[in-house]
């Protein structure tokens, strides 16, 4: 029964692994931390899994307990490194892929997200995935008027970051 | 192109370009530890209670309960002890209720709100330890020195008590130390409780900056 249980998990994870990752990368700045948030969400999951059972989409659910394990749960440790270099990290922009220029703001706000606090970073992340303000009003637990608010106030900040 | 747009962009770019995990390498993670800030809350408090249950099975023994006995202190210790342990229970319960009532699932709001009332209960349990480490430590103090006081024969009265100065002083040093000791374990407290839940208590606040 367990082990069924633990199959079908780890299967289902397998498939959803991504919303994890992108998590990581907006939350920690390297490797070493990209994988100690990796393992930490995959334990909160696995805790929580036994409450799942199917009352939503494995990746709905998926989203807010990798997202509250980032934002609460998770004890992030001090790195001595401060600011990165994103060659360095699996954030590896293809050159070709874009012109100079494009890739000279992309890397800005990258860097400018860095910069956000948790709750910012959370809103900047479900953006970028597409979620509406439902979504990210229920997640964070906020009013959608707030969520939206909040929304327009951080886009403002990347904006006058991306044009000074 | 507005910045955000191009960023969500590039974002949906790169999906494709993520390390992906193997099933072995996500099962064998199942297997880690924890290292999450509310377990910890609890297994600190767990272990230190053993510490104090150590120190007092450790410290009481029969020639303690001897000069207790002597004293005349015998039932109040044991008193004492019985209405400490069952405080201290309480306590653990209610850490251990805190710990299961914290769902990964709710929303955030929530979650860091169920976890800041664990750090109240942890604050509640603070303060009980440094009123009634200074309440008993007082009341032993009391009631040995006026034993001694009554009881010990000397022959030479004059020799051997205090002058108001002295007494004074003798109190000044008493309190004083007390307050040193007691200093040092709301210390050790606030470094331990303060680096778990520093972040958390930022991130409260920056959500209740969205509520107004």
């Amino acid at each position: 029964m367990d082990k069924e249980l633990e199959h079908q998990f780890v299967k289902n994870l397998e498939k959803h692994q991504n919303i994890a990752h992108k998590i990581c990368r907006i939350y920690t700045n390297d490797q070493d931390s990209h994988n100690d948030l990796f393992q930490e969400i995959t334990i909160q999951l696995w805790k929580a899994y036994p409450k799942f059972r199917g009352e939503a989409k494995f990746s709905t659910w998926m989203y807010r307990v990798a997202l509250n394990t980032a934002i609460t749960l998770y004890r992030k440790k001090k790195r001595s490194i401060k600011t990165q270099d994103f060659d360095t990290v699996d954030f590896k922009i293809k050159a070709e892929e874009y012109d100079d220029e494009t890739e000279q703001q992309l890397k800005v706000m990258y860097s400018a997200i860095q910069e956000l606090n948790d709750i910012e970073k959370a809103l900047v992340f479900l953006y970028l995935e597409d979620k509406n303000y439902r979504d990210i009003s229920e997640t964070l637990g906020i009013t959608e008027v707030n969520a939206r608010v909040k929304m327009n106030r951080v886009k403002t900040k990347l904006k006058n970051i991306l044009n000074p | 192109m507005d910045g955000l747009d191009l960023l969500k962009k590039d974002w949906k770019k790169r999906e494709g370009n993520i390390p992906q995990l193997s099933y072995d390498e996500i099962y064998k993670m199942l297997l880690k530890r924890s290292s999450s800030i509310v377990k910890w809350i609890f297994v600190i408090s767990i272990l230190e209670f053993l510490f104090w249950a150590l120190i007092t099975i450790f410290w009481a023994d029969h020639e303690y309960w001897a000069e207790m006995e002597r004293i005349h202190l015998k039932e109040f210790t044991v008193v004492t002890y019985v209405i400490n342990y069952g405080i201290t229970f309480f306590f653990i319960y209610c850490f251990y209720k805190n710990y299961r009532r914290i769902s990964s699932t709710d929303s955030v709001a929530k979650l860091i709100k169920n976890i800041l009332r664990t750090r109240k209960t942890v604050k509640y349990y603070i303060g009980y330890i440094l009123i009634s480490t200074a309440l008993i430590t007082l009341i032993y103090t009391y009631f040995f020195m006026n034993y001694h006081a009554t009881n010990t024969v000397v022959e030479d009265v004059e020799k051997y008590s205090f002058t108001p100065l002295q007494w004074l002083m003798f109190a000044g040093i008493m309190l004083g130390g007390l307050a040193v000791f007691l200093g040092i374990i709301w210390l050790f407290y606030r470094v331990i409780y303060g680096i778990l839940l520093r972040r958390l208590n930022k991130n409260y606040k920056e959500l209740k900056k969205l509520e107004v």
